[in-house]
């Protein structure tokens, strides 16, 4: 992407988020006791500063954005082919999201054998049969390191549990 | 091949995890949550007896910090573990009475937990710097009574928030909480470098975190809340003062289990806290760090913890100090 | 006692196999779990510290030492070569440190980290036998007033770690700042953008939002487009750090321990302000400011100076004081006081000779720490060979477990996701991501000074400008601002009459 193009596009979600602090986020989610003395101590206070600087920080970019000059040439994106490598992504967001409520059910070792074989196949891994080795045996080592000489209690799931 | 090492692997687990389960409690390791980072009170405390409790439970306790929110966190996973006592606690003062009696926002109650021991107290000492040339606590209520006092804690609704406002309403101060001005530090140590270097006037906190700077002559020692003198602090106790209520300002470390541990289970822990707390090499690390060693049963602990409890949450409304927020 | 007394008492303490051993093991294990992302220096400490209690009072806090001098060295082995900062004082050897790997450069870069580290180490270690009791008074009159200028001055790094556009630098900054702010108020206990969840109360872990920040972008990145790095060499080759290349450094390196020292014996600051302020000051004045960020020796030398320095410091407050600086030598206090010991003012005349044996065991541990850096580093070369399509996934699994591990929190890797998705909507808006860090540590010190100042003078802002030390950060922060602004308005004149010019050309 070119840097007006950035500039434009972050200048305006500052803004946004900016707002949406200041006038959604805050007021609900920020609770300030009723003693407060001095508006300087309020809870309600470093936050607002910040959203407040966001947006001033985000009005820059807008300016400083619509000041540049235009580019004539195009830049080639970096990749072969967007539709698919945003298809790769969504993949992964998925892959990410099922872990969150396998890790306790599963447990830690058998998830996250899962999560390495799939993002080898995701990535299209040139190494298939090593890495497929590899999504085997690091959480075995993992869990056995961390378990038993860091002694962490690693979330065992329901269903099989590793000594 | 290696999905029929996975299989054989899978096998065995599932026919080790099936004998045992016809065995008695506890027929694997024990995860003991300390709801404190690394390198507190709390957390010290906890390692120091896991080598002793380790020896009667006769599995090993994993020993896993599950810090934040003074507390809290911790608190709350083993407050939704299964109460098959295989998730454990380590309670303390901060996050087991006085936060549940000055927080309304806590995620859990006394309710929630079932206590089944208490094996450590910690007397609680107020002190100075001798540059502030305070000598008494009768000089300390002068200064705080001109306005001119703070004090630090190691965060809001902490035992040291707690102490500092109930020793002073004890002697006689006005809305003892506002009278001498608060000013919350991260933590244990920073609160008590505050005082060391003039940030605050006073602290009041465990014994065993002051005791360093008393030995060294940095802090002066004006009152502990104990019976008895405490070992190492020149200083008149809470009785000698006229003060017998304040023997309730006592900070402990204690076990609990989630509010459905089963009574045999709780009694079992019971029992190994009775081994574990024999251990001349335990007892000797716990005086070392300025503790007293106890073994209360599980029945001692909870009316111990509640009686505190209330105490401390009839001064909080008294004073209207609840957090609501 | 004179001087030489309490040498010779020291080392008769310290001179037997058993204090040597404990010492040597402490730095291989405190290298190897710092080189594990998630096991930090500190957890390390706080696992060795049960070992501890059976063993006589100096060897115990020997081997203590040891594991965190090691940890600290060894959080920038997978800095350096999966981008993964190992401990949190780590992350400003990524800067650098990652581009070099990428170069095929990874055996330089390590060979300087270590080399950096060891150097700092000394001059940390020296700097405490020397100014301990120095050092220590003036740690002792940093209050809020003064902290909150300070860390108002070394807020001023971010400009350093910006990049090429100082607005962005800002932002990210900005994000960093609010991200900080979920969990308890300080002063009111009340919520703050916990959503009702007590997970959230207790604040964002570090560890988590670092290792986000810094580890996932870059697997996202392969996932985006797997094909991006086919036909580079990534090898540790033949590349081994030179002496001539330790000389050009050699000027950075100590400025950056004597940042380290001066931070370290502040108490409450840590090493990662260290690394990233000697990080920017090095950057600063090197004649290839344009290539810091991109792979320049120079950046690594910088950050891992600045950390290390700040590993002997912290003894300072800690020994002469009975003060912790930081979460391990709050450990190490404890380890004392289970020996019966109490550090302090008394206890440089009381046991003078376990002073004096922790001194000599200092110095020794800066050896133990190039024989072991060395030995690690030739171990961990064969991560740079692996490719990138096997040591990627491996690399997710380390990162999830090494985030649990910190607080034994599911939650935690939730947030880490969470965080690389942030972290590489960053990477592709060009937003850096060291201001995001720096603000999210700084901003919580920033705020809570601020307004224990605030309560300390009855809101008068004039405690602010107390003593001569926060006048002396004011001035620094003006001046620095000023430099900042005159170098913006700089680019932004240069940059226009590049435009022009190409205008013309049209």
């Amino acid at each position: 992407m070119e840097d007006r193009r950035i500039h434009l596009q972050l200048g305006i979600s500052a803004i946004i988020l900016s707002l949406l602090f200041l006038v959604v986020l805050i007021p609900n989610w920020v609770s300030s006791p009723s003693n407060v003395s001095k508006m300087i101590l309020s809870p309600l206070m470093w936050p607002n500063v910040i959203a407040g600087a966001t947006g001033l920080i985000g009005a820059a970019l807008l300016l400083g954005a619509l000041r540049m000059p235009r580019l004539a040439t195009e830049i080639p994106p970096d990749t072969d082919d967007p539709t698919r490598a945003y298809l790769r992504l969504f993949v992964l967001a998925l892959i990410l999201i099922v872990t969150m409520p396998l890790m306790p059910r599963l447990g830690l070792v058998w998830t996250t054998m899962g999560v390495s074989a799939l993002l080898a196949l995701l990535v299209r891994t040139s190494h298939p049969k090593t890495a497929f080795i590899c999504a085997i045996c690091v959480p075995l080592v993992l869990y056995a390191f961390f378990a038993h000489v860091a002694g962490v209690a690693i979330p065992q799931g329901n269903f099989v549990r590793l000594p | 091949m290696t999905l029929r090492k996975i299989a054989a692997v899978s096998a065995v687990a599932l026919g080790l995890s099936a004998t045992m389960a016809l065995a008695e409690y506890p027929e694997r390791a024990i995860n003991m949550i300390i709801p404190f980072s690394a390198g507190g009170a709390t957390d010290i405390s906890a390692r120091a007896i896991s080598g002793s409790l380790g020896e009667a439970v006769g599995k090993p306790l994993v020993m896993t910090n599950v810090a934040g929110a003074g507390g809290a966190t911790g608190s709350v996973a083993v407050m939704n573990a299964k109460p098959d006592g295989y998730t454990m606690l380590f309670a303390r003062v901060g996050s087991h009475t006085v936060s549940p009696a000055m927080k309304a926002t806590l995620p859990y109650t006394l309710d929630d937990f079932r206590f089944v021991t208490v094996y450590e107290i910690n007397p609680v000492a107020c002190a100075v710097t001798p540059a502030s040339g305070i000598k008494s606590m009768d000089e300390l209520i002068a200064k705080v009574k001109e306005g001119n006092a703070s004090f630090s804690s190691s965060g809001v609704g902490t035992l040291l928030h707690l102490a500092a406002v109930m020793v002073l309403n004890e002697f006689g101060v006005e809305n003892a909480n506002t009278a001498a001005t608060h000013i919350p530090q991260k933590g244990g140590g920073e609160a008590a470098t505050a005082v060391l270097n003039g940030t605050v006037t006073f602290v009041c906190t465990n014994s065993s975190a002051l005791a360093n700077f008393v030995a060294n002559g940095q802090l002066v020692p004006l009152m502990v809340t104990t019976a008895e003198p405490v070992v190492g602090f020149d200083a008149p106790t809470s009785a000698d003062l006229g003060k017998p209520n304040l023997e309730q300002l006592v900070g402990w470390t204690g076990i609990a289990g989630p509010a459905d541990l089963p009574d045999d289970i709780s009694a079992k822990w019971g029992g190994w806290i009775g081994t574990a707390t024999q251990d001349p090499k335990f007892a000797a690390t716990m005086e070392s760090l300025g503790s007293v060693l106890v073994s209360m049963t599980p029945e001692e602990s909870s009316a111990f913890i509640q009686t505190q409890y209330e105490t401390f949450r009839a001064l909080v409304d008294q004073l209207g100090m609840r957090v609501e927020g | 006692m004179s001087f030489v007394d309490n040498v010779m008492a020291g080392l008769a303490l310290v001179a037997n196999i058993e204090s040597f051993l404990a010492l040597f093991i402490g730095v291989a294990v405190g290298t190897v779990a710092g080189a594990i992302p998630g096991m930090s220096a500190t957890m390390a400490v706080a696992l060795t510290l049960p070992f501890t209690f059976a063993m006589a009072p100096i060897t115990g806090i020997l081997l203590l030492l040891g594991v965190y001098k090691g940890g600290i060295f060894g959080g920038s082995i997978p800095a350096i070569l999966i981008r993964t900062p190992g401990t949190p004082a780590s992350s400003a050897t990524i800067l650098d440190g990652y581009p070099l790997a990428e170069k095929g450069q990874a055996g330089k870069a390590l060979g300087m980290a270590l080399w950096a580290s060891c150097t700092a180490d000394l001059i940390s270690n020296l700097s405490l036998i020397l100014f301990a009791g120095w050092l220590a008074s003036f740690a002792l009159s940093f209050g809020p007033p003064e902290f909150f200028t300070l860390i108002l001055f070394s807020l001023t790094i971010i400009a350093g770690v910006s990049g090429d556009s100082l607005l962005r630098g800002a932002l990210s900054a900005l994000l960093g700042l609010m991200l900080a702010t979920i969990g308890l108020d300080l002063i009111y206990g009340t919520n703050r953008f916990t959503f009702g969840s007590p997970t959230l109360m207790g604040g964002l872990n570090f560890i988590a939002v670092l290792i986000g920040l810094f580890a996932l972008p870059e697997i996202i990145a392969m996932v985006w487009n797997p094909k991006a790095h086919e036909g580079k060499t990534r090898t540790l080759g033949k590349n081994w750090v030179t002496f001539a290349d330790y000389k050009a450094s050699f000027r950075t390196i100590v400025r950056g321990s004597f940042i380290g020292v001066f931070l370290g014996s502040i108490p409450g600051i840590g090493a990662a302000p260290a690394a990233f302020l000697s990080y920017s000051e090095a950057r600063r004045k090197s004649p290839n400011k344009a290539n810091f960020g991109k792979g320049e020796l120079e950046g690594v030398a910088a950050a891992e100076a600045g950390n290390n320095g700040v590993a002997g410091a912290t003894l300072i407050p800690l020994l002469a004081l009975g003060v912790p600086g930081d979460v391990i030598t709050a450990i190490i206090l404890g380890a004392f006081m289970i020996h019966g010991l109490q550090p302090g003012p008394i206890m440089f005349v009381m046991n003078a000779d376990i002073i004096y044996g922790l001194f000599i065991g200092l110095i020794v541990s800066s050896v133990f720490l190039f024989i072991i850096g060395t030995v690690a580093i030739k171990g961990f070369k064969y991560v740079a060979d692996i490719p990138r399509g096997v040591l990627f996934p491996a690399v997710m699994v380390l990162c999830i477990y090494g985030v649990f591990a910190v607080n034994n929190n599911l939650f935690d890797v939730g947030v880490m996701f969470v965080m690389g998705g942030v972290g590489y909507l960053m990477m592709r808006y060009k937003v850096p991501s060291a201001p995001f860090l720096i603000a999210f540590i700084l901003g919580p010190l920033l705020e809570d000074n601020f307004r224990q100042a605030m309560l300390m003078s009855n809101s008068s802002p004039a405690i602010l400008f107390r003593g001569p030390i926060t006048w002396f950060f004011w001035l620094l922060t003006a001046i620095t601002v000023f430099a900042i602004a005159r170098a913006g308005f700089k680019t932004i004149r240069n940059a226009r009459a590049a435009d022009a010019e190409a205008e013309e050309i049209q």
